[in-house]
């Protein structure tokens, strides 16, 4: 119980420090929201437009820093987030949920198939040491997930969307077609997403597989895997339940993590493939210097990092009666 | 748009290495009937997806509706000033071009069925004067009354001669039904989901990844358009754009291609073109508070010290051509340029004359090879830059290796984009590299006087408007206070010459590239498209409303 206290309090303290940098920081970025509009339009918006854009913003309040901040809380707590600065005049929440399902189906499938993928890949070529699976596997995968993402995406959507043919040049659905609820539509999704989805998982399923197989590998070595061989347990119980099971640990931890990253999105496979994820909302909200919708999204970000981490605290917990006895 | 990073360009380099995809080819068929029908799809770097805000008075969403839904009273072409009555059927100014009084046409429809009227245009202007954030334009700067008088006229009257702001008031400005945005009590914020416009087409649809606009079958100009539907889909970044234009799935394109030759013309290179037409000039901006760069001298031997077509090829691939000393884009406003004085100064990469001119000026060359006036002091300036654009940034490298053989030692300082434009308009800088950032307008007028007119700066640490460089000639503020008086074309053209002289004697920017429209177009399966040879309209799909009148001429081939 005194655990679950200790997880909390730390979770409370680290998501205030969070929404506390999440003010400070875009506010210490050079220019303001209207010049970052000339950026964005490439020169093309004349300083008159900006200056009505300027007022239109509401960029010219004289409230002092700390007052913005006690209603910077305020509006946080009670889930009113503003206007979009680059969206104007439409209002943060709407902003993602344009956003957000795109983001989560796509990089939230991937990571997750990444992830079981590469956990019984690894598990798989621990239990066959030196095998073939155990010589191409790991290696080969590590290798291509130094490959640059932007290069592997451009030459994926280069060989099977723009020479091929096989798969669309990008977007999450037939262009003409608006969303709804029909088979149809469902396979539009797939066929759209499976280039981005497959490049996120080739890219990162080799974390996976190798951390997996290197704790598999010492977990193989333990008395109680020994005891199970002697007890003539099945070797696929022996290789799921006992080595498995422990060796999973450090994994779970690190997908809990790569969850919570998922809200950012993967920004560059969002824009080799013109998908409409929150990824690159969040890069625009960047470069625009738009402080409410910025701060929403990394606020979502770290949120979602934080409870990933809590929820991986307390599943380790549960699986691993070690960590739950005081020090 | 315009200029971006070629590392994210790299799809282009891909397409070299795998080798360019065939692509189908149909005769050319010129003297096709026009007739109605045909998808079109827009290819154009958005940088978002779309909000489906259709609101014309709204700076950031304002490019999806003003023109083909929303109409001005004149269209004027940005490329040549070529004025065509559009809601307004004809226009008059007063004897001493004070008032300008449209006769509004008659028979025009707003796409819900309701009577176009003047009303409508009073209306629309005067929710810009209680709105000023939805006045994109500022044309009450200078329109002191908008009234109606009898049924179709309109009376605007200035508080000053007015003739150039005719561009932004009647070609700029687009006018909106009195009937439904008189509801709106935030007009610049208000969310617009169902336009109601006079413009030739209408929004059927729209997702944030595309907006379907659909033929206005009552357009008040009959037999118009030709196209049936419009597809605009939002792009967030330029390759996958440029992918979807090279693989002909969109006809009309609006942004930088890398090797587009290759990536884009070999593809079919019966039916794909491009035309560049220049728009702006890129230019070298003085801090002309600070000294050596408020002599005139040391400007001149520095504007003798760029090589401009060395740069244009090296730095912009050529598809930007080299500037010319008068400021005076070229070709686009040929007919304004006064050869012969630019001759007689015949700026051009010149090491002699640069160090001459910098020898009168009491610098001598120090041991290092670089200039230095009589303290000692090194000729040595930094120039600020935008890191992203790496066009810019190869460009100024040409520049710094130009002046390095004059003996000027220049340091490029490339900044983050808003970081720079901070410095730039707040006259923080020595020399500055990049263009004026105003709408351009349909006369070398318009960048000129954004460029160099005292009234358009402020001081060292505020924000300027226009002439970033803090140049100050009350002259020059007088030639284009004239222009703004006359009509007369003739004295418009004197008046620009007078401004040509100054640029060239007094070399208050260097202009170096000129920026361009970037336009690719398909000819496969339309035709009717703006030419270098027939040049109806500006043609990227991001001039507006130009894309209007563009619209307007492409038709499907049978």
């Amino acid at each position: 119980m005194s655990y679950l206290v200790r997880r909390l309090e730390f979770f409370v303290i680290t998501l205030w420090a969070a929404l506390t940098i999440n003010f400070i920081l875009p506010r210490i970025m050079p220019g303001n929201p209207a010049q970052a509009m000339i950026v964005r339009f490439h020169g093309r918006v004349s300083p008159e437009a900006v200056k009505a854009i300027e007022v239109a913003f509401g960029l010219h309040s004289h409230e002092s820093i700390f007052q913005q901040y006690l209603e910077y809380l305020r509006n946080t707590l009670t889930g009113n987030f503003g206007t979009s600065v680059t969206f104007f005049p439409v209002p943060v929440g709407d902003v993602i949920k344009q956003g957000l399902p795109w983001t989560l189906g796509l990089v939230g499938m991937a990571t997750i198939i990444a992830f079981v993928l590469g956990t019984l890949l690894g598990m798989l070529s621990a239990w066959r040491r030196g095998g073939f699976f155990d010589a191409v596997l790991p290696p080969v995968f590590i290798v291509i997930s130094a490959f640059p993402y932007f290069w592997l995406g451009l030459l994926v959507l280069l060989a099977f969307a723009l020479t091929l043919g096989w798969f669309p040049l990008g977007f999450a659905y037939d262009l003409t077609d608006s969303i709804n609820l029909s088979w149809s539509f469902v396979g539009q999704v797939i066929w759209h997403g499976f280039l981005p989805a497959l490049t996120i998982v080739v890219t990162s399923i080799g974390g996976w597989i190798l951390t997996m197989r290197n704790t598999m590998i010492t977990t193989l070595a333990e008395d109680y895997v020994k005891m199970a061989r002697a007890k003539g347990l099945s070797p696929i119980r022996i290789m799921l339940m006992y080595a498995g099971r422990n060796a999973i640990l450090p994994n779970l931890t690190g997908f809990a993590m790569s969850l919570g990253f998922v809200i950012s999105g993967a920004i560059l496979v969002e824009i080799v493939f013109n998908y409409p994820g929150l990824g690159f909302t969040l890069l625009q909200a960047v470069h625009s210097e738009d402080y409410a919708l910025m701060q929403t999204l990394f606020l979502m970000l770290t949120s979602a990092v934080l409870v990933a981490v809590l929820a991986a605290d307390l599943l380790t917990a549960l699986l691993d009666p070690r960590t739950r006895e005081q020090g | 748009m315009r200029r971006r990073d070629l590392f994210i360009s790299s799809l282009a380099a891909l397409a070299l290495l795998a080798g360019a995809c065939g692509g189908g080819s149909s005769g050319n068929n010129n003297n096709a009937q026009k007739t109605v029908g045909g998808v079109l799809t827009i290819d154009n770097e958005s940088g978002a997806l779309w909000q489906c805000d259709f609101n014309p008075y709204n700076g950031s969403v304002n490019g999806q509706s003003f023109g083909v839904l929303y109409e001005p009273l004149v269209y004027d072409n940005l490329l040549n000033d070529k004025k065509t009555p559009w809601l307004a059927s004809d226009y008059q100014w007063s004897t001493d071009n004070k008032t300008l009084t449209f006769t509004i046409r008659s028979g025009v429809k707003w796409t819900d069925g309701q009577p176009f009227t003047a009303a409508d245009v009073v209306f629309s202007f005067a929710l810009l004067k209680q709105h000023p954030e939805a006045d994109l334009q500022s044309d009450w700067q200078v329109i002191q009354s908008v009234i109606q008088q009898g049924d179709d006229k309109v009376a605007f009257t200035f508080n000053q001669s007015a003739v150039p702001n005719f561009y932004q008031i009647a070609g700029q400005t687009a006018i909106v039904p009195q009937h439904i945005w008189s509801a709106f009590k935030d007009p610049a914020a208000q969310v617009v989901k169902d336009p109601v416009g006079t413009g030739p087409f209408t929004m059927s649809a729209c997702t944030g990844q595309n907006i379907t606009y659909k033929r206005n079958p009552n357009y008040w100009q009959k037999g118009l358009p030709y196209l049936d539907t419009v597809n605009y889909p939002a792009f967030l970044d330029n390759d996958p754009a440029n992918a979807f234009l090279a693989a002909g799935q969109a006809q009309w394109g609006g942004q930088f291609i890398p090797n587009i030759d290759t990536y884009y013309v070999a593809k079919d290179p019966k039916n794909n073109h491009y035309w560049f037409p220049p728009i702006d000039n890129i230019n070298v901006w003085f801090n002309t508070t600070l000294a050596p760069l408020n002599n005139k001298a040391v400007r001149q031997a520095i504007a003798y010290s760029i090589d401009r077509p060395s740069v244009s090829q090296k730095g912009e691939f050529g598809y930007e051509p080299p500037g010319n000393q008068t400021g005076v884009l070229s070709p686009t406003f040929d007919s304004w340029i006064d050869k012969a004085q630019a001759d007689t100064y015949g700026y051009k990469f010149d090491v002699a004359k640069a160090q001459g001119l910098l020898q009168q000026a009491g610098f001598t060359k120090g041991s290092s090879g670089i200039f230095q006036d009589s303290s000692g002091k090194k000729l040595s300036l930094s120039i600020i830059n935008i890191a992203g654009y790496t066009d810019w940034v190869a460009s100024v490298q040409v520049i710094q290796d130009n002046l390095k053989q004059v003996g000027i030692e220049l340091k490029p300082v490339n900044l983050e984009a808003t970081a720079y434009f901070d410095k730039l308009f707040t006259g923080n800088f020595e020399l500055a590299y990049g263009s004026v950032n105003t709408s351009p307008g349909p006369s070398p007028y318009y960048e000129l006087r954004n460029t160099l007119h005292s009234a358009t700066t402020a001081a060292i640490g505020q924000t300027a408007a226009g002439d970033y460089g803090r140049y100050k000639n009350p002259a020059l503020d007088a030639l284009f206070d004239q222009y703004g008086g006359t009509t007369d074309p003739a004295k418009q053209h004197d008046l620009i010459k007078q401004v040509e002289k100054i640029m060239l004697e007094d070399v208050p920017v260097i202009p170096v590239t000129e920026g361009v429209a970037w336009y690719q177009y398909s000819t496969k399966d339309f035709a009717g498209w703006p030419t270098k040879d027939d040049p109806f309209a500006a043609p990227a799909p991001w001039n507006l409303p130009d894309w209007e009148v563009t619209l307007l001429h492409v038709y499907k081939k049978s």
